[in-house]
């Protein structure tokens, strides 16, 4: 017991220092994949058939296969088989190669959930605007849009909670998140080897990161309420 | 847009299909055992050899003007110090040589399983964490001298490590080596019962969880995490099983590891490198340049 | 001059002909019902007029104006589209309020767009402002809902719904305004307040086109009566004259199924 906390204050600067790796994967990706995932949304939408095709052809590729291997095609193939390391081998490059996949493979998923919420808005919506003499632009942003966020926050909600956990896949290219640091105490670290109460510490970060966001975006749902 | 998109799809589609390509042929040198062909390897060489033509590694090292060292966090070879500091024998050896050839030195954390492709994805530019020199090693990276002596040693609980002081001893237990290692060659060699996984370290884990009922890791290692005053106290180590030696890793073809060893024979030459090595208590293990 | 006229529209969907030559006038302040059973016509006939649908022949005119003509290219131009619109409201079957506006912003959103589009828009934006709000205040208290400004769709019924649409249709006025079954959605006992409404508006003389299956209601109302079968006019006269002594055999039976029922 004692030692763990004289550990404990190693333990902790480590899991933080990894938990803000985790946070900035986690925001930079959201940053990155809500736009993105508009633009295939539209491009899938697209009634030019090829663009359409392809953007499907592309965003089942990209859902049908692990993270994982996204991860490690992206990171290393530049520098293995085109013989040009566009990443760089520092933690910088790892994060930029990381933030890549992780918005591309967002982006994906989210542009399901938008095409679900953009065709969820009755068609009724948009004559019902046009009749008015509202042009397209007026009509997205001062009616579909917020009928469409209403329909997206749930599935969105979950995608998002999924993506806290999933940023750990990140460690396949050794972007030191908080996973990482949390098992070099059970490799050994810092003087600490062999102990797995850092990893339960690790799950307490994720557990409290969830929960923030569970509520925030319960209240964002509460907050959209006011209309069926 | 739609360009654009074309485009995109266009790439995914011709680098998927060369990665296909190439990671069948690199996965045949990775898993290339001891007994590998001399055919196969004099194909990697040639491969190598092409890569480096048009410019040499040290003038690519001079050109960005830093060495990056891909490391894992291991006692006493590279570890962080209070403050977040890479130290250790090899972090400071690193340093060092880094200096030597007038670059900064980074540290780079990575996956033990992914050195080779971290090394020829010029993604790291070395791999020096008291790497076992085994045939795999050789074969795939361009390897400075040995300078570090090194053995496989047997991991088991201390209240029975008295029952295991023998090689025929072993054969009723279940291993825990770490995959890829030196370790793990040792164990099949002798036909025992053995489980790959990711580190050393998960070895250890195992042995002290009681999922394994031994390990077999570098005894630099053990020396610096086994026993009494260390994060294993239950744990003791027993036998050797063989004797090897650690190096240092580069790209194949690459003319950093002679300017790596002329390092070493300098530092050895001025008791920089032992004083060093007295730092981290591996004196005793040091090879003689 | 009619203040609409609409002469040899045609309208096909893949390979179904809709439309077959379609064309009526319509006299200002006159009330227009069209009958007809579902699959006739009748709603996509409404949708080319509100420029949902274009045609694939035909001339449309308001007031002798030619806002659209399928031999002209130049009144097919998307851009010219939406002004041309403004000369008819429409009221839909389902309402189409949109659900996350209040009763009063429902009235009050095209306008206010729009006049965001007048070059002294920023000058006399309360004054404009002012002016909206006052105009969807006077709709609602019409339409009988003075109480229900802020409420939002949902807490509305149908019936309510259906005046707040109208009243909205009726906020942009249009030369002519259309109804697309505007009690269909209705449970019977909130048609009546609908109908009312209606009624109040063709004693104010508005312009107006009604797609309907309240036959009593088309025939009370109505200045004039098209009865549509399988995309074509197939009788069309004064109430008196269509409901009492029809010409046409289709027409007659129509009639009896609906005076059965």
């Amino acid at each position: 017991m004692e030692l763990i906390l004289e550990q404990m204050p190693i333990v902790i600067r480590a899991l933080n220092v990894g938990f803000i790796q985790t946070l900035k994967l986690f925001f930079v990706t959201l940053i990155g994949a809500f736009p993105l995932g508009l633009v295939i949304a539209f491009g899938s939408m697209s009634s030019f058939k090829p663009l359409s095709y392809i953007t499907k052809i592309f965003v089942w590729i990209i859902r049908g296969t692990p993270l994982m291997i996204q991860l490690l095609i992206i990171y290393y193939f530049p520098g293995l088989v085109l013989h040009t390391p566009i990443w760089g081998g520092g933690e910088g490059g790892r994060f930029l190669a990381a933030a890549v996949s992780f918005i591309v493979n967002y982006a994906c998923y989210f542009s399901e959930i938008y095409r679900g919420g953009i065709q969820g808005v009755p068609v009724g919506q948009e004559e019902a605007g046009l009749v008015l003499g509202m042009t397209k632009t007026q009509i997205f942003f001062k009616i579909t849009l917020l009928q469409m966020i209403k329909r997206i926050v749930p599935p969105m909600s979950n995608e998002i909670i999924t993506l806290v956990k999933d940023t750990s896949l990140a460690r396949i290219i050794a972007l030191q998140e908080i996973i990482w640091a949390g098992q070099a105490f059970m490799k050994g670290s810092q003087g600490i080897s062999g102990e797995i109460w850092p990893l339960f510490f690790t799950a307490v970060y994720y557990l409290i990161g969830n929960g923030i966001l569970t509520l925030l975006l319960g209240r964002l749902e509460k907050k959209l309420d006011y209309f069926r | 847009m739609k360009k654009l998109f074309t485009m995109m799809l266009t790439l995914v589609m011709v680098l998927s299909l060369a990665a296909c390509g190439n990671s069948g042929g690199s996965s045949d040198d990775s898993q290339k055992d001891g007994a590998s062909n001399a055919a196969e390897s004099s194909n990697g060489q040639e491969e190598g050899a092409g890569d480096e033509a048009s410019e040499s590694d040290m003038e690519y090292v001079k050109d960005k003007g830093a060495l990056v060292v891909g490391i894992t966090d291991f006692e006493p070879m590279d570890y962080k110090d209070e403050n977040g500091e890479w130290i250790g024998f090899d972090a400071d050896m690193a340093k060092a040589f880094a200096r030597s050839l007038g670059v900064e030195v980074e540290f780079v954390e990575i996956d033990w399983d992914n050195k080779i492709m971290e090394l020829d994805g010029k993604t790291i530019d070395c791999v020096w964490n008291g790497m076992t020199l085994t045939d795999e090693v050789t074969s795939s990276m361009e390897c400075s001298n040995a300078y570090c002596n090194n053995a496989q040693i047997v991991i088991v609980p201390a209240d029975v490590a008295d029952k295991y002081q023998d090689k025929d001893s072993l054969s009723d237990l279940s291993f825990a080596v770490e995959a890829g290692s030196a370790g793990e060659e040792q164990v099949s060699s002798l036909g025992l019962d053995y489980t790959p996984v990711k580190a050393q370290s998960d070895a250890l884990m195992e042995v002290a969880s009681g999922t394994s009922d031994a390990a077999v890791i570098d005894s630099l290692m053990a020396a610096a995490m086994v026993g009494e005053g260390t994060g294993y106290a239950d744990l003791a180590y027993t036998i050797g099983l063989n004797s090897e030696e650690y190096g240092v890793g580069f790209r194949k073809g690459s003319d950093l590891a002679a300017a790596l060893n002329d390092f070493f024979a300098a530092s050895f030459e001025d008791g920089s490198m032992m004083k060093t090595a007295e730092t981290y208590g591996v004196e005793a293990a040091v090879v003689e340049q | 001059m009619s203040i609409l006229e609409v002469e040899h529209i045609c309208k096909s969907f893949e390979h179904t002909e809709v439309l077959k030559d379609i064309s009526f006038s319509l006299e200002k302040g006159q009330v227009l019902s069209i009958i007809g059973s579902s699959g006739s016509g009748k709603t996509t006939l409404l949708r080319c007029l509100n420029f949902l649908e274009q045609p694939d022949r035909g001339v449309l005119r308001v007031n002798g104006e030619t806002l659209f003509d399928a031999g002209d290219a130049a009144t097919r131009q998307e851009s010219e589209i939406r002004r041309k619109r403004l000369h008819f409201g429409l009221v839909f079957q389902s309402f189409n309020l949109f659900p996350q506006y209040t009763a009063m912003e429902n009235v009050m959103l095209a306008k206010e767009l729009l006049a965001k589009e007048q070059p002294d828009y920023k000058a006399r934006k309360k004054e404009i402002h002012a002016q909206i709000e006052a105009q969807a205040r006077t709709l609602l208290d019409e339409m009988g809902l003075s109480g229900r400004r802020d409420n939002y769709p949902h807490q509305l019924s149908g019936g309510q719904c259906q005046r707040v649409a109208i009243a909205r249709a009726l906020a942009l006025q249009p030369d002519i305004l259309c109804f697309d079954e505007p009690t269909s959605a209705l449970d019977p006992e909130l048609t009546g307040e609908v109908l009312k409404v209606i009624k109040e508006l063709a004693v104010q003389k508005t312009t107006m086109i009604i797609v309907t299956h309240e036959m009593a209601f088309a025939r009370d109302v109505a200045d004039q009566v098209i009865f549509m079968d399988e995309g074509y006019i197939l009788e069309q006269g004064d109430p008196g004259q269509v409901f009492e002594t029809p010409r046409e055999e289709r027409t007659r039976q129509f009639l009896s199924r609906f005076t059965q029922g």
